[in-house]
């Protein structure tokens, strides 16, 4: 199909869905052009229609969160308008030369480039657009990345409607590729948030209280001031993966267990740091 | 000191420079777990060793759950050096020299 269906749907609720964005928009960037955007929205909101996210909302919701998320860090009108559009190209049958024709080079070299990062594994910068629509945007321009780091933020945000093993997967990947990239970008809340989704679901399908020795740990851990629990049961669990035998494991915990009235009174001792040893 | 810290110190001192999870130090000295690690949070907050967690570029390639590595300071390297020479000292003299002792490691485990 070529043309897109011609109306738009209704917001939740029936409200305007656009309003929470521009008022975003507004605020991080007072002299935005809200026609244009809602252009953008309404356009991607046309080949989305009918289309369904895993977790059973309307497809549109992902770009529209995407693109609130990239107006948060004070994104510029084309890389707001690629956000919502980035998907367009991909998951419907809109063109490129319409991209182009109805937004310009520039964000459709953006869209595209954003597509094509998609194959992105580590290099440090995403490949040129294909073809002529990619000639304003420049070779790895960092608003691609942007727009990237944010879907995959909002995808992050929503990992719980997929497999385990699939949440698995795509979190590693979070904190192997997109954690650093959003690092060198200083995009800090992106990156921390990214990396707190990422290890959380990871620590959800390590090994845990599902084990015995995961327990032992866990029990160990409940002893200690309550400041510093987590960081020791992360401590022991990424120990414990390392064993190799259940036995191996289980007395790994219980040896742990042992110390862990000494490791007590310890940590519940504050203000000793840079204590001289005294004999 | 006790002997068990004098250890930990004497693993760490190895290789000053060097970072080390719970269990490594567990295999160069023989001690178990549940001795090293109410010794390594002492020594860290006497601010001779410190500790982090692995990156991130490590363990995700691995696919397990992130380390804490712990390592001496530059400070703390030199302090463990002088307290194991001075323990080393009170050793070569009678016993009724001057105790080398550290309240908060002295005494059993448990």
């Amino acid at each position: 199909m070529s043309q897109p269906p011609s109306a738009a749907p209704p917001g939740p609720g029936g409200g305007d869905p656009v309003a929470g964005l521009l008022r975003v928009v507004a605020q991080a960037r007072p002299g935005a052009d809200a026609g244009l955007i809602r252009r953008a929205y309404e356009v991607a909101a046309r080949w989305h229609q009918g289309q369904l996210r895993k977790s059973g909302e309307p497809y549109i919701t992902h770009p529209l969160a995407v693109a609130t998320i990239v107006a948060e860090v004070g994104a510029d009108d084309q890389t707001l308008c690629a956000a919502l559009l980035h998907d367009t190209l991909e998951g419907t049958s809109y063109t490129l030369a319409a991209l182009r024709a109805e937004f310009g080079a520039e964000i459709a070299g953006l869209v595209a480039g954003a597509m094509d990062a998609d194959t992105m594994t580590g290099q440090e910068t995403a490949p040129a657009p294909a073809g002529p629509a990619g000639a304003a945007v420049v070779c790895g321009d960092a608003r691609i990345l942007v727009i990237k780091l944010a879907d995959r933020l909002h995808n992050m945000r929503t990992l719980r409607h997929l497999p385990a093993a699939a949440q698995a997967q795509k979190s590693r990947q979070t904190l192997e590729i997109l954690v650093p990239i959003a690092g060198r970008l200083h995009l800090d809340a992106i990156r921390s948030e990214l990396e707190n989704l990422a290890a959380d679901t990871l620590n959800r399908h390590g090994p845990s209280t599902a084990t015995a020795s995961g327990r032992l740990l866990a029990a160990a851990a409940a002893l200690l001031p309550a400041a510093t629990r987590a960081r020791w049961y992360e401590e022991w669990l990424g120990e414990l993966s390392a064993l190799p035998t259940r036995r191996a494991r289980v007395s790994f915990a219980a040896q742990t267990l042992l110390g862990i009235g000494r490791l007590a009174v310890t940590l519940h001792r504050p203000g000793r740091s840079n204590q001289a040893y005294r004999q | 000191m006790t002997l068990q810290t004098q250890l930990v110190l004497r693993a760490l001192l190895a290789e000053p420079t060097a970072e080390r999870y719970g269990l490594q130090l567990c295999a160069e000295t023989g001690l178990p777990s549940g001795t090293i690690y109410p010794i390594v949070a002492r020594l860290e907050q006497l601010g001779w060793v410190e500790s982090s967690w692995e990156d991130p570029r490590e363990h995700v390639a691995e696919g397990r759950p992130r380390r804490r590595y712990y390592r001496l300071t530059d400070a703390g390297a030199q302090q463990a050096r002088d307290a194991l020479a001075r323990v080393h000292r009170s050793r070569k003299q009678p016993r009724f020299g001057p105790a080398v002792t550290w309240p908060e490691f002295s005494g059993r485990s448990w």
